[in-house]
Order: C-alpha cells, then structure tokens, then sequence
C-alpha cells in the first residue's frame, strides 16, 4: 500500500460521511446503495478502508457533528466491517456489517416511502455473500461455519419488516422489496441444502394478500420461479416445475447466458418427463450436449443408450438433481420400443400387429445387450399398461400382448406419466 | 485426535457451498431485454417427434433383428 497521510485519510473519512448524510438526507437511494457494497472492491470505498485503517479512530468523526452521529449506529460498525474486510478477516467483517445492517434496518424501517429499497437490496446481498465468505474462512480454520445460517436469520426479518410494512390501506410501497430479499434466502438456503426452509416464505409471497406477484421487478420474478421451479422438480411434479421455469426461461434477460443455461438445464430434464423434446440447437447453443443421447434414446426407443448416457453423467445428473427424473424415462423408451415393434410388424403383416408376442420384446432387448426373461418383459409390458402408456391385456398362457385397436400406444401430450 | 478433527473440517467444506447452479444476480440496474414473447425459445421445442417412421438406421437395424429371429423359427 502507497504510504497514505493522516490528512489524507481524514478527508476520505469525512468525504464518505458527507455522502452517507447528503444520500439519506436527498433520499437517493442508489447513492447510498453504492456507499455499502463492500464485496464489489469499488476503488472508493478500498481507499476508504486503507484511510480508516492509517486513521483508526474514525469514531471520533463520527461523533464530532450531529450531521454524522445521527447515523452512528450504522456507520460505525460499516467502518469496522471494512477495515477487516480489507485486511482479510472475514469472520470479524461480517459480524460488524450485520451489526450495521441491523441498525440500518431500524432506520429503513421508520421511513414511509420504499426510496432505500436499492440499499436494502445491497445489504441482502451483502451480507449473503460476506457470510458464505466468513463461512469458508471458519472452515479453513477449523471451525464451524455458521455465518451464513445466521445471514438466513438475519434475512427473515428482513422479509418479515417488509412483508409488514403495510399502511392502513394494506399495502405499503417497500412490499416489492420483499421477492428480492425471498431470492436471497432461496440462495442460501440452496447453499446450504435446507430447502425445506423455503416453504414458509414461499407461502407468504403466494398467499399473503399484501403481495401481487406482477407487481414484483422482472429480475426478481425470474429468479424466484427458477428456484421454485427447481423446489418442484425435487418434488416431482413436473406440471408446476414445467410452468415456473418455462416463465423464468420466456423473460429471463437475453445477456444472461448463463442463467438461462441453469434454467434449462432443469427445464429439459423436466420436458423429457412429458414427452417434449428439446431440438438439437438449443442444446447446442447452450452447451448442455449431456442431453444429447438422452433425447437420441428416446426417439429411437433405445434403452441401451439411455442407460449408458445416464452412466456417462451420472455425477452430474446427481449434483443437480435430476438424476431420478431422467431414470424414469426409461418407461417412455420401453414405450417406444415396443411402438417400433408393432410398426415393423404391421408393415409386414398388419392382421397380426395387434398381437405382440413376449418372446419378440425379449430377443429385441438382447439385441439392444439387456439380458430379461420372459416374466421380466411381462411385467414391464404390465407397467406400462398400467401406466396408460399402453393399451391392451396379456394373453397369458400364450405369453402374448394383445394391443388395442385403437391408440394402442397414448402420447403424453404434455402430460406427466400416470403415478 | 488433531488429524481426526481436521477430517471432520474437511467434511464439513465438501458439504458446505454445494449448490452448482446458483443463479447469478442480476445488475440492480440491468438493461432487461427478453426474447419476443419467448418467441424463438418456444420454437426450439419438438412435441410431434414420437412418429410412426421407422426407416431410421436404429429401426432398420431392429426390423432386420426380429426377421431374422422369424426365420430362424
């Protein structure tokens, strides 16, 4: 660090302060936005922390004149939040920016209109990031790592002071900060693998009468339907999870590649389930080519590409999730299957394709290397009809399926496969 | 017993910032433009594909496997 005078750091102290005031006292938001993000290593506020850390008794200034006091509470505990930040201490950062944005809180909370809420946004992001980091810092160290639990606590009420901040007709105008401050929690609570944490907030955003989904900033829509689009995949139910990314995918921002590339990857998985196809462009054009052979299986009806694109992935599939979904398809490939048999069989003799001999499906899956019996191919053929992605009944003694006239073999249609 | 506890801690970091595909954050102040009504999006779809063509090299290949079974019987 180039040697930096006491002069010099008195003037960047009181600079700071004199925006601090000035941002509040002229409510400008954003101003005062960028007065608290420590984790974007702006130049200003880097050199703002070398001042205080050459001045160290910024207290002082801040105590001087009412102009600067009034907003102790606040400041003060910034002003530690980024010495240490700047000299590495993670832990002790985020301690003192917590203290800070409580007491920023206290002040956000006596103010009518929503003009902080861009400061607001700063701090949920802030102290979400600013605690993962100290969480990392505790691990190295041997400890246990608990920052970011404790931002999730911290959030909650945050949401809880927006969520109430109604006037007397119901609605107050800091509600709209509520879907940012809900995306925030859903990251940490993805993060650290509570995901069930995410119900309650979700049931206040949805049913609480104070909120009007549309009314919520676009960038915030969208990354909440991501989120709980990924919730509904866990839960299989692959209609709402179909609903909420493909609105996260229709208006996510075009620039953002990567998000839209996180969508689909949840979104294909999900289309997969209800017989839609991704077309080989998009896979393309976003990079997620483990789709490829996936979709490849189920067009031919090919079990034994399914399987070994499953295995090829295999961990990946399993970090994100959808490994269970992209298993199941597998019914849809027997389908299939079985759909190219009894084409191929009525090509040759269309009196007889109704009728599907057990044995044929058997020396098909040999051809394809998977080793079943006769009993094993039955009681897939049983699945299957019981799943309606068949019609027909067995002829048993004759180890024969006997398919239906009519729709022997009923397409999804977007639909999910009968549980 | 120092060994034991730093296994422990190694743990808990693999178990600990585990989520792949974190969305990234907007820019507060990010210049929004959508696709047409999801327009080209919604078009790179396919939802017809479960066809009743079989001249595909994969159902010839099969074809030629069930006939050959037939005539073996």
């Amino acid at each position: 660090m180039a040697y930096l005078s006491m002069g010099e750091s008195h003037r960047r102290i009181t600079d700071y302060l004199n925006r601090f005031a000035d941002a509040i006292n002229y409510q400008d938001g954003d101003s005062l936005a960028r007065l608290f993000s420590v984790s974007s290593d702006s130049p200003s506020l880097l050199s703002l922390a070398d001042a205080l850390n050459v001045f160290q008794d910024a207290n002082r200034l801040i105590k001087q004149s009412e102009k600067f006091s009034q907003f102790g509470e606040v400041v003060a505990p910034f002003f530690r939040s980024l010495q240490c930040y700047r000299l590495g201490n993670l832990v002790d950062a985020y301690g003192a920016f917590e203290k800070a944005s409580n007491a920023f809180i206290q002040e956000f909370r006596n103010w009518e209109s929503g003009w902080a809420l861009e400061a607001l946004y700063v701090i949920a992001y802030e102290i979400r990031v600013l605690a993962e980091r100290a969480d990392r810092e505790l691990a190295s160290n041997g400890k246990s790592p608990e920052k970011l639990k404790g931002a999730g606590s911290f959030l909650m009420k945050v949401f809880g002071v927006l969520a109430g901040s109604c006037d007397l007709q119901g609605k107050g105008p800091k509600r709209v900060g509520a879907l940012y401050v809900t995306c925030q929690l859903f990251k940490i609570y993805f993060k650290l693998g509570t995901v069930n944490l995410c119900r309650s907030v979700i049931r206040s955003i949805e049913t609480a009468r104070i909120f009007d989904f549309e009314e919520f900033p676009i960038r915030d829509k969208v990354t909440y339907m991501y989120y709980t689009g990924r919730l509904e995949v866990l839960n299989e139910n692959f209609p709402a999870a179909d609903q909420k990314l493909s609105y996260a995918l229709t208006h996510c921002c075009l620039s953002k590649e990567a998000n839209i590339r996180m969508i689909l990857k949840y979104l294909i998985p999900v289309k997969l389930s209800i017989g839609i196809l991704p077309k080989k462009q998009l896979l393309e054009n976003y990079d997620l080519v483990e789709y490829n052979n996936i979709v490849e299986a189920l067009k031919r009806g090919d079990l034994r590409l399914l399987r070994s694109a499953l295995q090829e992935n295999e961990d990946q599939f399993l970090r994100s999730g959808v490994y269970l979904v992209l298993e199941k398809l597998e019914l849809q490939v027997y389908q299939r299957l079985l759909k190219k048999i009894y084409i191929i069989q009525k090509q040759k003799d269309p009196s007889k394709a109704h009728q599907v001999k057990l044995e044929v499906i058997v020396k098909a899956l040999k051809w394809l290397e998977i080793e079943m019996d006769l009993d094993e191919v039955e009681c897939i053929v049983a699945i299957l009809i019981y799943k309606n992605l068949m019609k027909g009944y067995f002829a048993h003694k004759s180890k024969v399926v006997v398919l239906s006239k009519q729709d022997p073999f009923p397409k999804l249609n977007g639909k999910p496969v009968a549980s | 017993m120092a060994a034991e506890q730093k296994a422990a801690t190694e743990d808990v970091k693999m178990d600990l910032f585990e989520d792949d595909d974190e969305f990234e954050e907007f820019e507060i102040d990010q210049e929004w433009i959508e696709k047409d009504e999801g327009k080209e999006v919604t078009q790179q779809w396919e939802d017809d594909w479960d066809d009743d063509d079989v001249n595909d090299d994969f159902s010839l290949q099969l074809r030629r496997e069930l006939e050959q079974n037939a005539e073996k019987k």
